[in-house]
């Protein structure tokens, strides 16, 4: 391991460190510095402190009282599943759009592209509303689902559908490059060695790409629980039935029970610092991978 | 096994990579592909490997068609120009993995692959790496753990692309020779493509030499060399002196005349011969402008009597005996021409 340790050592001061031509005076250095401490400070640090200390405000019973409350179990329960529902088939999708993004030539492809982007740059309001205009009692399949007796605005489903759509081009988007850095030798030395189609996907493709992956999991994850405007404009608001966890801080912030909404918003923060942590730790990982196979193939030629 | 290539023609959007190129190999021998690059080598050794597919054209191994079978179910060992190792796997997974992946029936035990790893390592030499990753290899260790990798399913052709090309001139040779010792050992029925004739010539049985698409001839090494039957195969097979003009018997004028409208005339530099007198024998008169004494034989550069650069090989005793000097005048004797028709040539 001695060497990958090195290399991968190698390939991030070198893009950090400052050399004569490019360096700066102390007193620049020292400025810049300060704006962006005190900048992380104001809007990052504070506001998190505070969404603790208020959360605390009335002491840890008050806490645990109010996120044991029924509607705030099933806010919890409602965002834990709309989220097991969404990564789950953001991972199937975002690795094969990726793998025939990377791996393959095709017509459409920019397009197909484009598509995976469009969840970034849409409003999630308005990625809300395109599933109300589409299942809404109002809308295309509105009369043909109430026929069937199926729900699925203000319904859980429909909440489910919203999640995914935001969540749609986090896998997707971490893999491509990964994918086309990899190139297709691999692949195509293990099948010329005899391995199926899935044998070479699950034995050479996916350790290839694990770290990759599991950072798009973990971003789409966090956007999954986090998601507040897309699931608010589908969900109705029915406490206990249809409220995720986002949309019962605004209930309980709405009706003036600072404490229980910051209970609630606490346990979205702390799953927001976990995330964090977990993706700077996956991300040094993919990182080193990411070099290592950039070293790789350039050392080839 | 023997593979016989029928008029493959493949083509890459416009550009025409196979134009109509048959190829057979006998079983048991070591075939080179030759050309540079761009001349379609690469290619048909991919579609002889399942990699890629011929527009037209079938491939046969052993006289039954494999056209429609795909590289997993052709069983060829392939060997990537760049190695193309599993970089998550140690060297010892990396060469069981044809054997892993086997269907459950038709795959041997624990044992029997541990067994056959250990084999492989040791024909490779590296019996002490079986746990290192390849990242940790340098790449004359790569290549031979891709060798084993593709031995260790015991296919019945091995297919080679430039499995030198990115090493190092010294690695290089000994990799080669080291390769013709295995062919020599295993006689497995071997394809490989490379863009250096010297490695052609070294390490195969018989060559193929290709030029933009075709193949320009097929031969056992010394025939390319000596019976060249293209300008094309002259020239790419070592150092050549192209002469416009045609041969004179007369032994009083030049022995190249000098002429836009005539042949082509080829000649190696080891097949001129320097001379302080005309000794009788058809020849031309040049001036030395450049001598180069390092390594086993003179270089002489000159320029011939009607201003064409020339370009000399004699053996360094031969250098001696002459005391050759910049900007004199010599009699070149050429031992032996090789003439193409003009029109061959256009």
């Amino acid at each position: 391991m001695a060497t990958s340790t090195l290399v991968a050592g190698k390939v991030p001061s070198a893009r950090t460190a400052a050399t004569a031509a490019t360096g700066e005076p102390a007193l620049v250095r020292w400025i810049l510095t300060g704006v962006a401490v005190v900048f992380l400070t104001l809007f990052i640090f504070v506001p998190l402190a505070i969404v603790f200390s208020q959360a605390l405000a009335k002491g840890m019973g008050v806490y645990w009282a109010s996120l044991q409350t029924p509607d705030a179990m099933a806010a919890i329960r409602l965002t834990l599943l709309a989220a097991v529902i969404a990564v789950p088939l953001n991972v199937v999708f975002g690795v094969a759009a990726a793998w025939a993004i990377g791996k393959f030539d095709f017509f459409g492809k920019s397009l197909l592209i484009t598509l995976i982007d469009l969840p970034f740059s849409v409003s999630p309001v308005v990625s809300g509303l395109i599933y109300v205009l589409l299942f809404g009692l109002q809308g295309v399949l509105g009369p043909w689902l109430a026929r069937h007796d199926l729900q699925i605005i203000f319904a859980v489903p429909g909440i489910v559908l919203a999640t995914i759509f935001v969540t749609f081009p986090f896998v997707a988007r971490e893999l491509i490059p990964l994918l086309q850095a990899q190139g297709q030798e691999e692949e195509e030395a293990a099948i010329a060695l005899g391995a199926s189609g899935w044998q070479t996907f699950f034995r050479v493709s996916l350790p290839n790409i694990k770290w990759g992956l599991l950072y798009g999991v973990i971003l789409c994850n966090a956007r999954a629980m986090g998601e507040f405007g897309a699931v608010s404009v589908v969900s109705g608001h029915i406490r206990g039935r249809t409220n995720t966890m986002p949309l019962h801080v605004e209930i309980l912030y709405n009706e003036y029970q600072f404490a229980a909404a910051f209970a609630v918003a606490s346990l979205l923060a702390l799953l927001a610092l976990v995330t964090l942590v977990a993706k700077t730790l996956v991300e040094w990982k993919a990182r080193r991978q990411l070099a290592e196979s950039a070293l790789w193939n350039g050392e080839a030629v | 096994m023997s593979i016989e290539a029928q008029n493959i023609t493949k083509k890459f959007g416009q550009f025409t990579a196979l134009d109509d190129v048959s190829l057979e190999i006998p079983s048991g021998e070591l075939v080179a592909l030759l050309g540079p690059s761009g001349s379609g080598k690469t290619t048909l050794l991919r579609v002889i490997a399942g990699l890629e597919f011929a527009d037209s054209g079938i491939v046969l191994f052993d006289g039954a068609d494999t056209t429609h079978q795909t590289a997993r179910d052709r069983r060829v060992g392939f060997v990537f120009q760049h190695y193309a190792l599993f970089r998550h796997m140690t060297v010892f997974e990396n060469i069981a993995f044809g054997l892993r992946v086997r269907p459950r029936a038709l795959r041997p035990s624990h044992e029997k692959i541990r067994a056959k790893v250990d084999e492989l390592l040791k024909l490779i030499q590296l019996k002490n790496l079986a746990g290192r990753y390849p990242s940790q290899l340098s790449g004359g260790q790569r290549q031979r753990v891709a060798l084993a990798r593709a031995l260790a399913v015991e296919p019945s052709v091995l297919l080679l692309d430039e499995p030198f090309g990115s090493l190092d001139a010294k690695v290089r040779m000994e990799l080669r020779r080291w390769l013709r010792q295995l062919h020599d050992e295993v006689h497995i029925t071997s394809v490989f493509v490379t863009h250096d004739q010297e490695e052609a010539l070294e390490v195969s049985d018989r060559i193929a030499v290709m030029n933009e698409g075709r193949i320009e001839q097929v031969g056992s090494p010394d025939e390319v060399y000596h019976r060249p039957i293209t300008p094309f195969v002259y020239n790419f097979l070592g150092n050549v002196n192209l002469f416009h003009g045609r041969i004179n018997e007369d032994k009083d004028s030049p022995a190249i005349h000098d002429a836009a409208t005539g042949d082509v005339v080829y000649v190696r530099p080891h097949l001129l011969e320097i001379h302080r007198q005309p000794n009788g024998g058809p020849n031309f008169r040049a001036t030395i402008k450049h001598i180069n004494s390092a390594g086993p034989l003179v270089k002489v550069e000159a320029i011939t009597e009607w201003g064409a650069p020339v370009h000399v090989e004699l053996s360094q005793e031969k250098f001696r005996e002459l005391h050759l000097i910049k900007n004199e005048s010599v009699f070149i004797i050429p031992k032996e021409l090789k003439i193409f028709q003009k029109q061959v040539v256009s």
